[in-house]
């Protein structure tokens, strides 16, 4: 007989504030259109941190310690070209989100999470999310088509910008 | 017995009116018309011309309504009353069906509908009726209740001679003149009353009168009578252009403030000629055996109107409130071609707390700056090397590779152009280029012109004073008008933004004209955005909303990055009322289209514009062919829809 999974920690927030969390989900794009018991569960992996300008949330190339959707504010998505100093890439806006490395191994930040101007975040920690989704199949099955839709958009994206349509 | 009588005018004395009551009488009809009841004069079943309003009159004002007693003998000296004749062809309670216990089933109680006569109706309320028998009868399913009373009733307008202070039919256009949908006409004089006949129906009863043939002097006066009853009214409200003018005002903060004095007591909504909304209600019988299911007038302003078993959609007064007013004003013209109001007045004399429509439409919806339909665009030095020469009255850079020359002493035909046209520009030795007009001004024009040629190095290296050869403006313009009332959005890409430059400063000169303005520019990089200053200043004011993107930056740049299609994640607005005006590299413009259409914009409502090799600018060189079209001629700006599959098609 095997072992039923080990529960994920809770976190024993008062009930209003798992609400508002919700809500706040609810608000995003990228929560928005996961059904109600994902974002409810989502939530009660969540903590909700502010930032500073300036502040790095995740080192290119370091463990991606957490996976996290803008609120306000603004990020900045840098990788350093040797010589060049760093480059951002892309900024992500309220709505969308960041260190969805957290989801696959090697579990590496691809590039540094910079903030350029101060804001809030909905973060999940790393190893709980990972824990929760094996545990829940149901809450994977939700949740990795809608991390795959924000990715795959990136890349299209970042195509586009590979074609350096502006250039003289 | 009269010869001919339509369209001839005939005189019956104020004496002999009886004698239409009882010809109309005498033929089984129920005479309705005014008749003094309640302290009002109303609408009502009348035996004889005595029971008419003879020396009443009656002062209106906002939620102020007294009919008084003057002496005199004349008996249509009122104007509209708190009845309207829809009391008579759409009844305030009509049975619909009844149901007994003994047998499942719907009965629909059988009507005899006795044939009527409507004596007094006005221009106001001759249109009202025209607006329900739309409603009612223009559709693809009618209603054969009204359809049965409104084909019994015959109708004997009556021409105003008079005006209350909340009379405006002049505004609506509806009076105060009777022009058609009658069968008699009167107008009343001292003596008597000129008479005409509109039908057939018409002219059989006013054979039976005893009438004469009209003086010269009587015709005219009853012309003067009616022509001094418009003066009394002045200027009509400026109406023109109020559907778009209204629905582009949804979040106007004036439908709160009318809110708090509204009651919601649905008094102008049951006054209203037009209103049409009922609810149904069943009714049983004490027994249980029998119930009845009745349609009852309901009213817009009624709590429960918009609910639905999860919640009420028009919760709040103000949402009720604006309901009412845009119905009436504007999406009334989309479902019956029509405004809904006849300027009657009724909801203004009614409103308990005194609330005038006029007032608060010219408050929310104001009048626009006229517009001056401007002259068809006649270019200067049309043909193929006419030049016309200007002088450069200033140079900007923008870009390490790109300038604005800022022209002057040109031709005036430059100055009557519009954003989104060209200009061919040329320098003696180089070839001539086509160059987007980036700005109009006063004296002047601006071109923005990146070096990525001969002629184009040699114009931004122009200094201030130098001559150029120009001919235009040519080619397409942004339709601005195809974004009337809707949320406009201006998105360019790169060297795009000139083009469009024009097209900001447009949409802000007439702002109130949009729900919504919008511009959102990609950039290869911070330092290869154009304007730079201008869109600081353009994203300081509260009247566009600005978002900038650049495809790559170093660490210094604080704002976004990505590519443009990327700022529509930002976008919070009903894209089904979007309109698009979309500038820069084909392939950018195609991701942005798609981008769009995803959201729900309609393809129609989506314009670009196209660059191609352009030579001679007027469609003869050949060299801009694209498909059907000679991009300068018939473009560069075009409709999606008119491109079909040719937008962004390889080797087109």
């Amino acid at each position: 007989m095997a072992l039923a999974p080990p529960e994920p920690r809770v976190d024993a927030r008062p009930v209003e504030d798992h609400r508002s969390v919700i809500a706040m989900l609810h608000e995003t794009w990228f929560g928005s259109e996961l059904p109600p018991e994902t974002q409810d569960r989502l939530a009660s992996l969540a903590s909700i941190i502010a930032f500073e300008a300036a502040e790095e949330l995740l080192r290119e190339g370091a463990e991606t310690t957490r996976m996290g959707i803008v609120l306000d504010g603004r990020l900045a998505l840098h990788q350093v070209v040797p010589g060049r100093g760093p480059v951002t890439i892309l900024s992500v806006e309220p709505g969308d989100i960041f260190g969805w490395s957290v989801l696959t191994p090697p579990y590496r930040a691809s590039s540094t999470v910079l903030a350029t101007q101060p804001g809030r975040a909905i973060v999940f920690g790393g190893a709980a999310l990972r824990t929760a989704l094996a545990a829940d199949h149901a809450l994977a099955a939700s949740l990795y088509p809608r991390v795959l839709q924000a990715v795959g958009r990136r890349l299209a994206a970042t195509r586009l910008q590979l074609l350096d349509l502006f250039a003289s | 017995m009269l010869s001919s009588p339509i369209a001839s005018q005939w005189f019956l004395g104020r004496a002999d009116l009886d004698t239409l009551v009882q010809a109309l009488r005498a033929d089984g009809r129920r005479v309705i018309g005014p008749t003094v009841a309640d302290g009002a004069i109303v609408y009502d079943e009348i035996g004889s011309a005595a029971e008419l309003p003879s020396g009443w009159t009656d002062t209106q004002a906002p939620g102020r309504y007294r009919a008084a007693e003057t002496g005199g003998d004349r008996v249509f000296d009122h104007t509209a009353g708190p009845t309207s004749w829809k009391r008579f062809t759409f009844p305030p309670v009509l049975e619909l069906t009844v149901s007994h216990g003994e047998d499942f089933g719907f009965e629909q109680p059988a009507r005899e509908i006795p044939p009527m006569a409507f004596l007094g109706v006005r221009a106001c309320e001759l249109a009202a009726l025209g607006l329900q028998d739309r409603v009612f009868l223009g559709g693809q399913f009618t209603d054969e209740d009204y359809r049965g009373r409104r084909n019994a009733a015959l109708v004997v307008a009556v021409q105003c001679s008079r005006a209350n202070a909340t009379c405006f039919c002049t505004s609506m256009g509806t009076g105060p003149e009777v022009r058609a949908g009658y069968d008699l006409l009167l107008t009343e004089l001292a003596e008597g009353f000129v008479v005409e006949a509109g039908s057939p129906a018409g002219t059989a009863i006013l054979q039976r009168l005893p009438a004469r043939r009209a003086t010269h002097a009587e015709m005219g006066a009853a012309v003067d009578s009616v022509e001094a009853c418009r003066a009394s009214m002045g200027e009509p409200l400026p109406m023109a252009g109020i559907h778009e003018r209204l629905l582009a005002q949804l979040d106007n903060p004036r439908w709160a403030e009318v809110a708090e004095r509204c009651l919601d007591c649905g008094n102008c909504t049951l006054s209203c000629p037009t209103c049409f909304c009922t609810a149904t209600v069943e009714r049983s019988d004490l027994d249980g055996r029998t119930s009845t299911s009745e349609r009852l007038w309901d009213s817009c302003f009624d709590a429960g109107f918009a609910r639905v078993a999860g919640g009420d959609f028009r919760s709040r007064s103000r949402d009720r409130y604006r309901q009412w007013l845009t119905h009436k004003f504007g999406t009334w013209m989309d479902q019956f071609s029509s405004l809904g109001c006849v300027g009657c007045g009724r909801c203004v004399t009614w409103c308990p707390v005194g609330i005038d429509v006029r007032e608060e439409l010219m408050a929310i919806a104001p009048p626009l700056a006229p517009t001056v339909e401007p002259e068809p665009v006649r270019p200067a030095a049309a043909s193929p090397g006419a030049y016309s020469v200007a002088r450069v009255s200033a140079v900007r850079l923008e870009t390490s590779d790109t300038a604005t020359l800022s022209l002057t002493d040109l031709d005036p035909a430059f100055l009557a152009g519009r954003p989104g046209q060209f200009a061919m520009v040329a320098l003696p030795a180089f070839p001539a280029v086509p160059i987007s007009i980036s700005r109009y001004r006063p004296n002047g024009i601006d071109l923005t012109i990146r070096a990525a040629g001969p002629t184009t190095t040699a114009l931004v290296n122009l200094k201030r004073g130098a001559k150029v050869g120009v001919r235009g403006p040519l080619g397409t313009w942004w339709p601005i008008e195809q974004a009337y009332g809707r949320h406009a959005v201006v998105v360019a890409g790169g060297v795009g933004l000139p083009p469009l430059r024009g097209l900001v400063d447009q949409l802000l000169a007439e702002r109130e004209r949009f729900s919504s303005v919008a511009l959102f520019y990609g950039a290869r990089t911070p330092a290869d955005q154009v304007f730079a200053d201008e869109l600081k200043a353009l994203a300081a004011r509260d009247d566009i909303q600005v978002a900038l993107t650049v495809d790559r930056a170093g660490p210094d740049w604080k704002g976004r990055v990505g590519v443009v299609t990327q700022l529509f994640d930002q976008v919070n607005c009903d894209c089904g009322r979007m309109t698009a005006f979309v500038c820069g590299p084909e392939r950018m413009m195609q991701a942005t289209v798609q981008t769009l259409i995803g959201r729900g914009v309609a393809p129609e409502r989506i314009f670009v514009s196209l660059e191609r090799h352009m030579e001679c600018g007027i469609g003869l060189c050949g060299h801009c062919q694209m498909g059907r079209f000679f991009v300068c001629k018939d473009g560069p700006v075009f409709r999606l829809t008119q491109l079909g599959d040719t937008f962004n098609r390889e080797g087109i």
